[in-house]
């Protein structure tokens, strides 16, 4: 038998909204929805903390907002309802909010999220056209899970209190099915009266305010029958057409014949008292959660490789990658890595496991058209070996980020933006090179010229460069189910690119051309003589590029005359990378008018020789 | 047909954008005044039969500024200021395909540091993306991916063997897209008369045409000038003739060719009163070396502090 345990937020437009700025709990919040003809009417209201008053008694947050200002009554009338209980001043301090349903609902969707730690299955109630408040419930299976809390009873008190401590005002009730458990849940204080009296149900209170409530099993008819009608979730035309007759409560509707209820009444009110009965089942629709999409197939047989084509396997592959991408889309997200796995099949004969073959793609820019990342898979797909029996293939979606929304135009030449070309262009390069061959330089300031600069991962994303992003003045982390906003996608994607560069040497001091491992080179230099006997300690005894020069490795080699040379420039390194690099660097032109790049190495040990080493790192081409 | 005909002899403009290249002494050699957006230019460097290879980078002198011009060409090209504004959206991507992995971005960084504080909040920053291939056909494949894409402002390329098809391709991708491509290759692939090996190194006449048809739609033969060192370190002499290709017409008959300084601060070029003249140093024997014109330096690097070092030869 299952068990469904609803979670109501009575009033939950306007607790969101006090969640984002508690300061909102000293003044009436109003939470309006604009009508036809510019009439404001309040779609929730409450005031979190009125001031002590002699008066009438306010009405508290949980109790059904129908005693003082009901949902769709015009705010006008609720102002000056509010006025004759509290005084002119809490009209003039009261704060009117236009109802936003879509962030109301993402909240809502974040916290079912957080609720999961009750039970994994978490869904939101599907809330009618009509009503003018949306969905505020949430229906939690928790079927068999209730003994990881000691009890049904424990679990509740858990759930209003854990609830409680983030700050949210919240009811529960267990029951059999949603509909029982969602009248249970809105008339706790009419079970918590039944119970004084008795029924011999086991029912539990707590608090000062009813907030839970237990249906035992199979019990819900006799336990709620003497809530009233509208607990069925029917609309107000039926409602009212049931006290018309004289019908009030879910006891009495239970009581009529099923034929003339389907005859006399709209269809809606057979279908509500089955669904209450437990007749007709009501699937639990859960929010697509944080979980990423999978889709597989499994052959019958398995497919031989001589048989197939790669264009056969690229397009299974392809629709796979359509079911995985939709959901995502949904989202307004996109692809950023995916790993698609071709399974092999197990050869019992061998007796070995095959791990199957598989290849990872990455984007750059989170991407949702499933035919650029098959063209990507197909690239890759080309250069590797194929396994030679394929049973099934995989594609799981690794990692996903939001995709920004582009509007097509209508009679646009260019579907996309250039930014989204490059991007892609950079995926293609990157999916046959390989992922650190494609890079963007950034400079480094650091004085080994190998090191000076750094390739980092393209951000083929990124907003004009003088824009930086706006940001909520004061995020607070434990009321992050605020209202949704879009983020650019990826972390590179409003950087600035106006780095400081002042450490970047000058121009014409480095090479564009640079060797990866210095080379050595055969030079002819003059000696000072008279400087030989005082500098013998030193490895050179002449301080000054070579007049001529060639490469040691090969003999042959033509000699270079130098002509001019700009330097020297002393490059060290730190100590604590390791060997330390000591060298002045030269910039020389030879006769022919070509510039190389040589230094001589400094402290390498070599003391004997008056003549030091010489390297070419690198020429100006 | 009658465009394609048309097309290849260069008389039919489809009306592409015409770039100014930033060099004025450039321009005046294009036949268009600039460089057309969608084509193909080639540039023959002195010697450098060997660009991609590791220590062989010293046979031909491959020093000769072949490659700092084409990167201040791509980075002039990718100005967002130059922008199309005919079209949606403007490139400002420059591809280097470095195969060799020889390319070292922090000689052109500072230029694109330059042109963005030169354009200050209005304009943006080119892009500068790397791509290293391991293997030939990666390479080829890398180029033609990278023309194909319209972000892309211009491709900078030093292939070693490309063949004729290859290079057609090319050129119908970059006509499609508008992106540049820019290629450096080596005046011995193209039957130029290189230097001899071994002994003292010739200096070039002049340079000669280069024999075969060619994809491209220009080829500019640089090489250093020789022979007159240019003082300042910032400054490079260089010598353009315009070698083949459509642009350079089929009736001409007299070599076009210029001189430029590029300047190697900002990338752009630089005007003549850099050139000053310095004594010329004569090649002379080991041991009795007069005059010779080295350079002292006092500045810093790195963060270190260098004392001044004259050197000087008796």
């Amino acid at each position: 038998m299952s068990r469904i345990m609803t979670i109501w937020l009575p009033r939950w437009p306007v607790q969101r909204r006090l969640l984002e700025r508690p300061e909102l709990r000293r003044r009436p919040v109003f939470v309006c929805r604009r009508e036809r003809r510019g009439v404001m009417t309040v779609v929730a209201w409450a005031w979190a903390a009125p001031p002590r008053r002699t008066g009438p008694s306010v009405p508290q947050l949980g109790r059904a907002s129908g005693s003082r200002i009901p949902a769709g009554m015009s705010l006008a009338e609720a102002m000056a309802v509010l006025a004759i209980s509290h005084g002119s001043r809490a009209c003039h301090i009261a704060e009117v909010d236009h109802d936003d349903p879509v962030a109301d609902l993402a909240a809502l969707e974040e916290l079912a999220r957080y609720c999961r730690r009750f039970a994994p299955i978490v869904a939101i109630e599907k809330s009618s056209q009509h009503e003018p408040v949306g969905p505020e419930c949430l229906q939690v299976d928790v079927t068999g899970t209730a003994g990881f809390f000691g009890g049904e009873g424990p679990l509740v008190r858990t759930v209003v209190w854990t609830l409680a401590a983030r700050g949210i005002h919240a009811r529960a009730a267990i029951a059999d099915t949603p509909a029982a458990a969602w009248a249970a849940v809105h008339h706790t204080d009419a079970l918590r009266a039944d119970c004084r009296h008795g029924h011999g149900h086991a029912l539990v209170r707590g608090g000062r305010h009813q907030r839970w409530a237990i249906v035992p099993a199979g019990a819900q008819l006799e336990t709620l029958a003497g809530l009233p009608a509208a607990a069925l979730r029917l609309d107000a035309a039926i409602v009212s057409q049931l006290r018309d007759v004289g019908i009030e409560t879910i006891g009495s509707v239970a009581r009529l014949p099923r034929k003339s209820l389907a005859s006399r009444f709209a269809p809606q009110m057979s279908l509500r008292l089955a669904e209450f009965i437990g007749e007709r089942p009501e699937p639990l629709v859960v929010p697509c959660s944080g979980e990423l999409p999978t889709a597989s197939q499994a052959f019958d047989f398995p497919l031989l490789l001589r048989d197939t084509t790669l264009d056969d396997l690229v397009a299974v592959i392809e629709r796979l990658l359509q079911d995985c991408v939709a959901p995502l889309v949904a989202q307004g997200k996109g692809v950023m890595s995916l790993q698609v796995r071709l399974e092999r099949a197990q050869s019992v004969e061998l007796r070995e496991t095959c791990t199957p073959a598989v290849i990872d793609i990455g984007v750059f820019q989170p991407s949702s058209s499933a035919k650029h990342l098959v063209e990507l898979v197909r690239l890759r797909m080309a250069r590797m070996r194929m396994p030679r029996e394929i049973e099934g293939i995989t594609v799981e979606v690794v990692s996903a980020g939001t995709a920004e929304c582009r509007q097509r135009t209508l009679f646009g030449e260019v579907a996309e933006t250039s930014a989204a070309r490059v991007g892609m262009l950079l995926d293609r390069l990157a999916g046959r090179l390989g992922r650190g061959a494609v890079f963007e330089p950034r400079p480094m300031a650091d004085a080994q010229p190998e090191h000076a600069w750094a390739a980092v991962p393209p951000a083929a994303s990124r907003s004009k460069p003088e824009h930086r992003p706006e940001h909520r003045p004061e995020p607070k982390p434990e009321h992050r189910i605020g209202s949704k906003r879009s983020h650019h996608a990826g972390p590179h994607a409003a950087r600035t690119m106006a780095f400081s560069t002042s450490f970047v040497a000058a121009p014409q001091r480095r090479p564009i051309w640079l060797l990866p491992q210095p080379v050595r080179l055969e030079t002819v230099a003059v000696v000072d003589s008279s400087r030989v006997s005082a500098l013998n300690q030193q490895a050179d005894a002449t301080s000054g590029p070579p007049v001529r020069f060639r490469l040691a490795s090969q003999a042959g080699s033509p000699m270079h005359e130098v002509v001019k040379a700009h330097g020297p420039e002393r490059l060290e390194t730190a100590w604590w990378r390791g060997p330390t690099v000591r060298r002045d660097y030269y910039v020389v032109e030879t006769v022919a008018g070509a510039r190389y790049w040589i230094f001589r190495r400094l402290g390498s040990g070599s003391a004997g020789r008056p003549g030091s080493e010489w390297f070419l790192h690198g020429t100006f081409a | 047909m009658v465009t394609r005909v048309l097309d290849g002899l260069g008389l039919y403009f489809e009306g592409r954008e015409t770039v100014a290249t930033g060099f004025p002494s450039l321009d005046r050699l294009l036949p268009a005044g600039g460089v057309r957006r969608g084509s193909l230019v080639e540039w023959l460097a002195g010697g450098a039969e060997c660009l991609a290879g590791g220590a062989e980078c010293l046979a031909g002198g491959v020093g000769g500024g072949a490659i700092s011009l084409a990167c201040a060409v791509a980075c002039r090209l990718a100005d967002p200021r130059w922008m199309d504004q005919s079209r949606a959206s403007h490139a400002s991507t420059i591809v280097v395909v470095d195969r060799g992995q020889r390319f070292y971005p922090p000689a052109v960084i500072p230029w694109l540091d330059a042109m963005a504080d030169h354009a200050g909040k209005g304009g943006g920053r080119p892009h500068l993306v790397v791509a290293r291939p391991s293997r030939d056909d990666d390479e080829l494949w890398t180029i033609d991916q990278a023309l194909r894409c319209p972000g892309v402002a211009a491709v900078l390329a030093w292939p070693r063997r490309v063949h004729a098809t290859a290079m057609r391709r090319w050129q119908l991708a970059a006509r499609a897209s508008g992106a540049v491509g820019l290629l450096v290759r080596g005046l011995s692939e193209c039957g130029f008369s290189g230097q001899r090996p071994g002994g003292e190194p010739t200096r070039p006449s002049g340079p000669t045409r280069p024999s075969g048809p060619t994809w491209a739609d220009a080829k500019l033969a640089i090489s250093p000038v020789a022979g007159e060192p240019v003082a300042d370190l910032a400054v490079r002499r260089l010598r353009l003739s315009l070698a083949g290709g459509p642009w350079s017409g089929n009736e001409m008959l007299e070599e076009r060719s210029t001189e430029l300084l590029l300047d190697l601060t900002n990338g752009h070029e630089a005007t003549r009163r850099h050139l000053v003249p310095a004594p010329h140093a004569a090649p002379v024997a080991v041991g009795r070396l007069q005059a010779a014109h080295f350079q002292t330096e006092h500045f810093q690097a790195g963060g270190f502090q260098l004392g001044e070092v004259a050197c000087r030869a008796s």
